[in-house]
């Protein structure tokens, strides 16, 4: 027996996406494989556009600007900013789209809607995987030791999940009733990509900038990771470190309240 | 006779903003700057009517509808455009809440409110089937042992592993109604699912309903044609602007009302 009512029955909430379990491994088949089809180079496009941004960086930082890569090849130093930053703004992107883009289905079927936002998050690990695999590769051409410390990496990558989907939630609230935020994300991501540690070192920043440019979350978990890769050669800056996972934390939280709050009347307002 | 589905009081209101609201972001934020102005510049602009103001109506698309749909039942709505028939149908199936009132169902309910909704035009007939089974309720094991009936039933045999956007618009509903009919839920709500497709498949897809309903399911059926409506339902209901004015097992009755007031 089921009983529809105004008010909203929040209990039983992620059981019913369990139990749609089927529906979010098709609707994440259908956005792995429906991304490149028609295309000529098919799955490489998820390699193809970090390496192009790793060349043109290292080009623009590395062999232009010579910046210091405290002795590091500065295309790894460069990629190993990238393969974070892709997974973080991917996420963010598509997750903050997954409302609109899905709107057919929610104003015809009844589905949990977080489903598409978790399917996006599948679509960005295994894009990152491709590239994790590249880094380690690169680490192995160019010599640099693993150490212990690589067994940190997932916190930091599970942080950067965290805060692009926490972000991308409220963000594709927000885009369901105002589409401007499809105009302001892409836009914000390029900036970001700069405002973060992706084609520089973080300890480049002055040290009495150092607090304020750790504001940004995406710097710290970019510095971690790093870190964890070449402990001996990259400072750690834990406050910063420290702070952005709690703030990815926090974010994911806030992300899914809002989101929780709001999903009822997508069929209505989008 | 048992129920399927108890209708309480539903209501549905929905608010139509006018003016910014209803527009984009910069819209709003100019409306508030000019709120703030004009409350600390009092005479601001008087008696100019602000482009920017928020407006809004409301509008009753269910106003206190209440009936019942015993088991087995084979349910017609009728109502002219706007009466109100598809906002009754999302609240049953769960889309969008009511604002007062409550509906009670006893069963598994199954919806298709659009043909062939969540069908991607990148994917083959044969993954299109997954995943528009898994999106109408249905798990992986079910959805593989209908496979070569959904198949057989939508007659694209041929085409399965062809892309989707390749399909023909009769070929496409075909396999979105297919898909739907092989649900096997207790109540199965089918909202103008006859609109396309040619008059052989429109024959078979009465058929197939009838058999659902020989299988002891309930079928709510809105349709624009009379004549499936007579043909198959027992039971009508007349809408008429968000109201129920007629609920009758004489559907030869509710078609006359139904018809009478459109002319």
């Amino acid at each position: 027996m089921l009983i529809l009512e105004a008010k909203t029955n929040p209990k039983n909430y992620w059981k019913a996406i369990w139990q749609r379990r089927s529906l979010l491994f098709y609707v994440t088949r259908r956005d792995l494989t429906v991304r490149y089809k028609q295309t000529l180079v098919g799955m490489s496009w998820v390699l193809i556009r970090p390496i192009l941004t790793m060349l043109i960086f290292s080009l623009l930082f590395g062999s232009i600007a010579k910046l210091d890569s405290s002795g590091l090849p500065y295309g790894f130093v460069v990629f190993a900013g990238i393969v974070p930053w892709f997974l973080f703004a991917n996420l963010f992107g598509e997750t903050s789209n997954s409302i609109i883009a899905n709107a057919t289905m929610f104003t015809k079927v009844n589905c949990p809607r977080l489903i598409f936002p978790i399917s996006t998050l599948v679509v960005g690990l295994v894009d990152f995987s491709l590239g994790f695999i590249l880094l380690l590769a690169m680490m192995l051409w160019y010599g640099i030791p693993i150490q212990l410390e690589i067994i940190c990496f997932p916190i930091f990558i599970l942080s950067a999940a965290m805060l692009a989907i926490g972000l991308g939630l409220m963000a594709a609230t927000l885009n369901a009733r105002f589409r401007d935020f499809q105009q302001l994300i892409p836009f914000v991501l390029q900036m970001g990509i700069y405002l973060s540690p992706v084609g520089y070192l973080n300890q480049l920043v002055p040290k009495k900038w150092e607090l304020l440019y750790a504001l940004n979350p995406v710097a710290g978990i970019i510095n971690g990771f790093r870190w964890s890769l070449t402990p001996n050669v990259i400072a750690p800056y834990w406050p910063g470190l420290i702070y952005s996972v709690v703030i990815s934390i926090a974010m994911l939280y806030l992300g899914i309240k809002v989101f929780r709050a709001a999903e009822d009347n997508f069929a209505d307002t989008i | 006779m048992t129920t399927a589905i108890h209708i309480e009081n539903i209501s549905k209101r929905y608010v139509i903003q006018h003016g910014s609201a209803a527009g984009s972001l910069k819209e709003l934020v100019e409306h508030y700057r000019r709120l703030i102005t004009r409350r600390f510049i009092p005479n601001f602009k008087r008696g100019q009517k602000d482009p920017y103001e928020v407006t809004t109506e409301e509008f009753w698309a269910l106003k206190d509808v209440s009936f019942d749909i015993p088991k087995g039942d084979k349910l017609g709505i009728l109502g002219r455009n706007g009466a109100g028939k598809s906002t009754l149908l999302k609240i049953m199936s769960q889309i969008t809440k009511p604002t007062s009132g409550r509906i009670v169902i006893y069963g598994r309910i199954s919806s298709l409110l659009e043909m062939g909704t969540g069908f991607h035009g990148e994917l083959s007939g044969r993954e299109n089937i997954f995943l528009n089974g898994a999106l109408l309720g249905m798990g992986r094991t079910e959805i593989t042992r209908k496979f070569d009936e959904i198949v057989a039933f939508s007659e694209i045999e041929q085409f399965i592993d062809t892309p989707f956007k390749r399909y023909s618009s009769g070929m496409q509903a075909r396999l979105g109604f297919s898909v739907a009919a092989h649900l096997e839920p207790d109540i199965l709500i089918l909202d103008e699912v006859l609109a396309v497709g040619d008059v052989q498949f429109q024959k078979k897809c009465l058929i197939k309903m009838e058999s659902i309903s020989k299988s002891g399911a309930t079928v709510i059926f809105v349709n624009h044609g009379i004549d499936a409506i007579k043909q198959f339902c027992k039971h009508a209901i007349v809408l008429e602007k968000g109201k129920l004015i007629l609920d009758t097992h004489d559907v030869d009755e509710a078609i006359r009302l139904y018809l009478g007031e459109s002319t």
